[in-house]
């Protein structure tokens, strides 16, 4: 078990500040919210905003592989974020038209003589 | 840089690890041009390590397993997605890092890539699921509507033909109410109408007897001729004006059912076998003149009865004079009229 610390160094050591990374999770998460994530997915929303901000901690400490790693998971859960505020949004729409159709059934057997 | 996305960069040592990484993604294009060195390096380094399962990747790998297991079977929709795919490139991706040993902040970090690929592969499975509930639910309610639509208009349609059919009965019976009466108009006209020609025809009837000079008799009606038709002892029709004759012919051409019996009578002077004979002659001669006027023979008989008879007595001239006749019995019906 030699080579993680090794490895470890030399990423230190070459890895500039992930500045792309940093504004890729900003944009998602904003996307996220626009969308209405911090009601439907307030979970998700809440980690990924927590994420960015360790981030950019990190990425002001100068630990660039860090801020790399916070801003990729940062990323993601803004994506699931919004992905699940998605998915919320499509299952409400199969419960109304259900029930829209559950009352048009009612009122066609109402009318039938 | 040692994520796999920046495995060009890699240099040196982390090349080795960077490798190792690389290959579940070399399997999964099916390229296996790798580097046998790299690999075996991999290899030594995973077997120099205690098999302890990282517990987040094992998280995720368990996670990644029931959600294979929660794809309908039906394949109603589509599982693989872009979601699906960057699932398991994270899973591998993980997985290598585990087995090659690889650093473990660097691990740590790549399970947490996997599980979160894994949760939104798992979100987009359930938005597709969804998605297509609603499709369905909207065909439905489009086929409901149709169905709403269609039963609407039979309905209308029904109660438009049951006005009609009631208001096509309501003029039928008003139609008929509209025959009845008008049949019942013509019928009474009709009865009238017989009525009042039943009795035209009686009274023109009795007008024409009376212009006829007849008497009502047992046989029928009499119209009595005396002796000025016939000059003595001859039978030939003598000709004047307003003769009762001439009035009998129109009677019985204006009514045809009538049947006329022409009998002849004579006085007492000369022999009994003449005045038969001459009776006979004037009887004959009038009915063939009535025949000649266009009335049918076979309405019209004729006889001759000579003295018998008489009408008054033989021993005057006034006598004689009312004895020398031809009387015209006509019937009632249209039957011929019985001789004496």
């Amino acid at each position: 078990m030699t080579a993680a610390p090794l490895c470890l160094l030399v990423a230190c050591a070459g890895t500039p500040l992930p500045t792309a990374e940093l504004a890729v999770a900003a944009a998602a998460l904003a996307h996220a919210e626009a969308a209405g994530s911090a009601q439907a997915a307030p979970a998700q929303t809440a980690q990924a905003r927590e994420k960015l901000r360790l981030a950019r901690v990190a990425a002001a400490d100068g630990d660039a592989l860090r801020a790399q790693r916070l801003a990729q998971q940062g990323e993601l859960d803004a994506l699931l974020a919004e992905s699940l505020t998605d998915t919320a949004k499509a299952r409400q729409a199969v419960l109304d038209t259900q029930a829209a159709n559950a009352a048009l059934r009612e009122e066609m057997a109402r009318q039938r003589p | 840089m040692q994520t796999p996305r920046s495995t060009p960069h890699a240099r040196g040592l982390p090349a080795a690890r960077a490798q190792a990484v690389a290959v579940p993604r070399a399997a999964h294009l099916g390229r296996t041009g790798l580097v046998w060195g790299a690999l075996a390096l991999a290899a030594l380094v995973a077997c120099s390590t205690p098999p302890t399962p990282h517990p987040r990747l094992a998280a995720a790998q368990d996670d990644w397993r029931q959600l294979q297991a929660a794809v309908p079977p039906a394949a109603t929709v589509a599982p693989a997605g872009p979601e699906w795919r960057e699932a398991e490139v994270a899973l591998a991706r993980a997985t290598a890092a585990e087995a090659a040993a690889a650093d473990p902040d660097e691990l740590e970090h790549l399970a947490t890539l996997a599980q979160q690929r894994v949760a939104l592969a798992r979100s987009a499975l359930t938005r597709r699921v969804a998605e297509a509930d609603v499709a369905q639910a909207q065909q439905t309610r489009d086929q409901l509507r149709l169905a709403a639509r269609t039963a609407e208009a039979d309905r209308a349609q029904r109660q438009a033909q049951t006005a009609q059919r009631e208001t096509s009965q309501a003029q039928r019976e008003a139609q008929a109410a509209q025959r009845d009466t008008q049949a019942a108009l013509r019928s009474a006209d009709r009865a009238q109408r017989q009525a009042s020609q039943a009795e035209g025809r009686a009274e023109r009837l009795a007008e024409d007897w009376k212009a006829l000079n007849a008497r009502q008799t047992e046989r029928g009606m009499v119209l009595t001729i005396g002796d000025v038709l016939f000059d003595s002892n001859h039978a030939e029709l003598k000709p004047g004006p307003a003769r009762s004759i001439d009035k009998l012919a129109v009677y019985l051409k204006a009514h045809p059912q009538h049947h006329a019996l022409i009998e002849g009578f004579t006085d007492s002077q000369g022999s009994e076998a003449a005045n038969q004979a001459l009776s006979a002659r004037r009887a004959s001669a009038v009915m063939d003149w009535l025949v000649g006027q266009g009335v049918a023979a076979d309405r019209l008989g004729a006889r001759g009865y000579g003295e018998a008879f008489p009408l008054a007595g033989n021993d005057s001239a006034g006598g004689r004079q009312m004895n020398r006749r031809v009387e015209i019995v006509l019937s009632e019906d249209s039957r011929p009229v019985a001789p004496r």
